[in-house]
């Protein structure tokens, strides 16, 4: 039967992520060389620099060398016996995760409500999602701060996640928004012909399938909430709950003026580097979720 | 369909503002509290007999506490009172941000901090938002262990607010091998300056240059607001001839262009990198100076110098302890306040970190004087330094200097057009309700 | 269609699998939208209260209503010369943030799209610069642009106080921030150009147009959702940006945004009612540019709403 057919050919054609497309020119021209070169250069010069302070110590932080003139780990050593900055790794580690987590499955919720089922209001649902961007930030902190304040979720983890979870939420619901359009009707029909609620349906069909956009979603969110700043400062007041942005505020040197750059250049060269692995491994799906967004409208 | 979701919005926040509204108490209401003078007055006060049974909890907010001494203090405190127990929250060192945490602690009438480690500036603005508590009984019974001068930094509409802990004076360093004799006058000394190396002290657009102008200014024979505190000074010959010579000192070459760019960091930074034949810094710069190859057993330090046709100034630094309006302990606070500020251990605080002391009879203790070679040099600004303007508006007063006479140094406006402007600024500042 | 989804024989299908339509939805968007109520509503709310009246520096819980109508705060503003300064600031730091950052995104998303081994290398490269924290990029360039000891003098010879001087410093924010963001423009970029079929390009070729002109009419053209995404979110960041002026400059010089000059009267100087209505000016603002690209945009959006 017709309906029969159609649901196999659309469960064996799964639809794939869309192609790359490989432009045919077999061998890549010289200046598309220069023009990596110049990427690279531009990309990773300023953080270069970066390490270079972190590589120094003592007087040569005044210098202007391009090569530290004595090389050290004195300040990655420090980082590292600092308990503060230590136990501030942990945190924003647990902070983030969870914030992802929670962005991915709340997110998901609101997308596919948005993307495939009826009920009213849902212009107004996403003109509010997206207008959370527009909010400057430092309009929150304070009555967020007040409120945390009297129902004691002041310098908690949770404290943290809740604002973060609710500011990732506009972009991880585009994104899934866009990506759950794109997966075809009929999956879900099918599933729903074969007896299973809506919500089992979106479930076991439409999660899977968005797998690159939920990816994609989860490492946006992963990363703004790894590197958030003004929360962080604002909703923790002890190392207790600090993330590494606000521990990195508290990095002294022996006086109340002194700044130490050395040290500082090394926190921010280790908390890079997660981030950078992270999108290593992921930049795949990266580029294959955020193609999906690109294609809608 | 913009239009309806333009409505549906104003709808939504409408009831957040509602929410608000009815939720909203602590800042609204209407009640002024006294008329007259005393716009503290009623202000809770803290008695000193509360010391005697304090116990329980106490948290000391402060910046970091970057040189232990502050820990040290707090081990020590402990170990000698079982009934109570100090615990230390660090702020961020930046002072805009020790200040910013402070004020929404107390806006959000928190008990976190018993006590805190305010910057003398600050005295005013938090007295007049009766965060503070009256520590005048407490102060009474010891007025004359401390230097006058910081005792003015904590007091406002005749009451006393806080314990001076840490005090500090600007100091200026040069170079001994560039400079035979240090110079009488500022105008001998950007000579000198322009000769050699140059001079180097806070010129950014921040609090710093406030204190770096006010040196000038108040050398000058210049004032910022007048004595009542209701008009701006600030235009006024002195102060232009002040500004002036600033101006003239970048345009001669005396001090770097990139000096308005300079922090207390910075300024160090060139200095050590000798790059500069004066520097004017804290006191703190002395033992790290020490370290760097460049400067060390090469400089001096000393008071500056007088203006020509005006005195001699200089701007009083430094850290007092308030106790909270909000705190559960103030006994206990006090108690710990009282340690902390006790000779023995102010005294023990400058031989050991080089704290500058607020209290006179610590300056002549020997140990003192071996650890801080600069003490007398040290002591003596502190002595005859000027606070800055008073006043609950005080950081909108600041601003007006810095950003104005920033705006001088890097050369975008005339010294008379900064002052103008300043004083008009200072006008507005003063006129907020 | 419904039509082919109703199970044989049951006219009444769905409705009687679960629960309905309605409700699931309910229940799916609560979350987000008590999230949203809590954290972003009621502060927006509550930062209007606040603007609505006038809080005393001098003695305190002292406060009135700022009449008339509430707007004396609003009336203030609007007739200081410092906001529209910052106004401007900020529309200029935009302006040209967004352009550079769309026209290097683009430039290295096209070198990324022609195939070579190491792709995935060079795009981990390229999201460095973003993945910086913001506060450390800014002491970074601090350092670089540093009139004495930094690299950019000792380059170009020269002694200028770059942060020190009224166009320079904002020059250097500009150039911080399109460091930092021109890579993600860059991938968003990168992420369209690949889903746009070769055989067009292949086609074009053959008619014989130049690089340009394929570009011009192929490239961009189908680029156009990718992109107009990619600046509305540029668009709104750049608009608030405050951790980067803060550290860089603290607003001096001419880099005085939005943003900053509302931190500064609301915190700093503590002059509540006026620094709320300055973030609700800020909200406001960044509201309507974000409402002006809407309805240029429109389709895309509102495609997204729709069934």
């Amino acid at each position: 039967m017709a309906t029969t057919t159609t649901a196999e050919e659309t469960t064996t054609a799964r639809p794939k992520p869309p192609r790359k497309q490989k432009v045919a020119t077999p061998k890549p021209p010289w200046w598309l060389w220069v023009a990596v070169a110049g990427i690279v250069v531009f990309c990773l010069a300023p953080f270069y620099w970066l390490i270079n302070i972190s590589l120094k110590t003592g007087p040569d932080l005044s210098g202007a060398d391009i090569v530290p003139p004595n090389p050290t780990l004195n300040n990655y050593d420090s980082i590292f016996k600092n308990d503060d900055f230590v136990h501030a790794l942990g945190n924003s580690a647990i902070v983030s995760l969870t914030t992802t987590a929670l962005a991915l499955v709340v997110g998901s919720f609101c997308a596919y409500a948005l993307a495939r089922l009826k009920f009213p209001l849902k212009f107004f649902l996403l003109g509010l999602v997206l207008s959370i961007t527009t909010f400057p930030p430092i309009a929150i902190a304070t009555p967020v701060f007040k409120l945390w304040t009297d129902i004691g979720l002041f310098n908690t983890l949770p404290g943290l996640i809740i604002p973060y979870l609710t500011f990732a939420l506009p972009l991880a619901i585009y994104i899934l928004v866009s990506f759950f359009k794109e997966i075809p009707k009929d999956l879900e029909e099918a599933a729903l012909v074969d007896g299973a609620t809506r919500f089992q349906a979106f479930r076991k069909v439409v999660i899977p399938l968005a797998a690159p956009g939920l990816a994609t979603a989860g490492i946006l969110t992963f990363i703004s909430a790894w590197n958030e700043f003004l929360f962080a400062v604002t909703l923790t007041s002890t190392p207790k709950a600090r993330t590494v942005p606000a521990a990195i505020a508290f990095f002294t040197g022996s006086t109340e003026f002194e700044e130490p750059l050395g040290t500082i250049a090394a926190a921010s060269v280790v908390i890079s580097i997660p981030l950078i692995f992270l999108v290593l491994f992921f930049q795949k799906r990266i580029v294959a979720g955020l193609t999906a967004g690109a294609v809608k409208g | 369909m913009s239009k309806r979701f333009l409505l549906m919005l104003c709808a939504a926040l409408a009831c957040g503002v509602l929410v608000a509204a009815c939720g909203g108490d602590d800042n609204g209401g209407g009640g002024s509290s006294g008329g007259g003078g005393g716009s503290t007055s009623g202000a809770k006060s803290v008695d000193p007999a509360s010391m005697n049974n304090a116990k329980g909890n106490v948290t000391y907010c402060s910046g970091k506490d970057t040189s232990g001494d502050l820990k040290e203090g707090i081990a020590e405190f402990n170990k000698a009172n079982p009934n109570l127990h100090v615990k230390l929250v660090e702020f961020p060192e930046d002072a805009q941000q020790q200040h910013d945490q402070f004020v929404q602690r107390q806006k959000a009438k928190s008990g976190d901090c018993d006590a805190f480690e305010s910057d003398v500036v600050w005295t005013a603005e938090f007295a007049s938002q009766k965060w503070l508590m009256d520590m005048s009984k407490y102060i009474e019974t010891r007025k004359s262990d401390f230097i006058p001068s910081t005792l003015q930094t904590v007091t406002y509409d005749g009451t006393v607010w806080g314990a001076p802990r840490v005090s500090d004076s600007g100091l200026m360093y040069y170079r001994t091998d560039q400079v035979k004799t240090f110079p009488s006058t500022w105008q001998e000394l950007y000579k000198e300056a322009a000769a050699n190396n140059g001079i180097v002290y806070q010129g950014s657009a921040y609090e710093g240059l406030t204190v770096d102008f006010l040196e000038y200014a108040f050398a000058a024979g210049g004032s910022v607001i007048s004595d009542d505190g209701k008009k701006s000074t600030i235009n006024s010959p002195e102060n232009l001839k002040a500004l002036q010579f600033m101006v003239d000192g970048i345009k001669s070459g005396a001090a770097p262009k990139a000096v308005t760019t300079m922090q207390e960091e910075q300024a160090r930074r060139a200095w050590e990198a000798g790059k500069a034949t004066f520097m004017r810094n804290w006191s703190y710069c002395y033992a790290l100076s020490q370290k760097a190859p460049k400067v060390k057993g090469k400089f001096a330090v000393a008071p500056y110098p007088s203006f020509e046709g005006g005195g001699k100034a200089s701007v009083l630094g430094g850290h007092n302890m308030v106790i909270s309006v909000y705190s559960k302990n103030p006994g206990g606070a006090l108690k710990f306040i009282d340690y902390m500020t006790s000779e023995k251990r102010i005294t023990a605080n400058a031989v050991k970190y080089s704290k500058t002391p607020t209290i006179a009879a610590s300056y002549d203790d020997p140990a003192v004087k071996k650890a801080m070679p600069f003490a007398d040099a040290l002591r003596q600004g502190v002595e005859n330094a000027k606070a800055r303007p008073v006043s609950p508006v005080y950081p909108q007063i600041s601003e007006a200097i810095f950003k104005n006479v920033n705006a001088a140094l890097s050369g975008s406006t005339s010294p008379q057009d900064a002052l103008k402007q300043a004083d008009t600024d200072i006008n507005n500042a003063l006129a907020t309700f | 269609m419904e039509a082919a989804s109703v199970q044989a024989g049951t006219p009444t299908g769905r409705r009687s699998r679960g629960i309905s339509e309605r409700r699931l939805a309910a229940y799916m968007v609560s979350p987000s939208v008590i999230l949203i109520a809590l954290v972003a509503a009621y502060p927006i709310g509550y930062a209007i209260w606040l603007s609505l009246h006038e809080y005393s520096v001098r003695v305190a819980g002292l406060s009135r209503w700022a009449g008339p109508l509430g707007l004396r705060n609003y009336s203030n503003i609007f007739s200081d010369t410092e906001f529209w300064q910052a106004v401007r600031t900020t529309f200029i730091f935009t302006a040209a943030s967004v352009t550079f950052e769309v026209i290097i995104g683009m430039a290295m998303a096209l070198a990324m799209h022609s195939a070579f081994r190491g792709q995935g290398l060079l795009r981990t490269v390229v999201l460095v610069p973003w993945a910086v924290l913001t506060v450390v990029t800014a002491r970074m360039w601090q350092t670089i642009f540093d009139p004495t000891l930094g690299i950019v003098n000792s380059i170009l010879g020269t002694d200028t106080v770059w942060l020190g001087q009224s166009p320079e410093a904002l020059i250097v924010m500009i150039i911080a921030d399109v460091w930092k963001t021109a890579p993600f423009m860059a991938l968003l970029l990168l992420a369209g150009l690949q889903v746009i079929p070769g055989e067009i390009y292949e086609a074009a070729k053959v008619d014989g147009a130049t690089t340009w002109q394929r570009f011009r009419k192929i490239t961009l053209p189908l680029l156009m959702p990718a992109l107009l995404v990619a600046l509305i979110f540029r668009t709104l960041d750049a608009l608030r940006i405050f951790d980067l002026p803060f550290v860089l400059t603290k607003g001096a010089h001419g880099t005085n945004t939005l943003s900053l000059e509302a931190y500064q009267t609301f915190t700093a100087n503590n002059i509540i009612g006026k620094g709320a209505a300055l973030a609700v000016v800020t909200f406001i603002i960044v509201m309507a540019v974000s409402f002006i690209y809407i309805r240029f945009v429109g389709g895309n959006i509102r495609g997204l709403a729709e069934e």
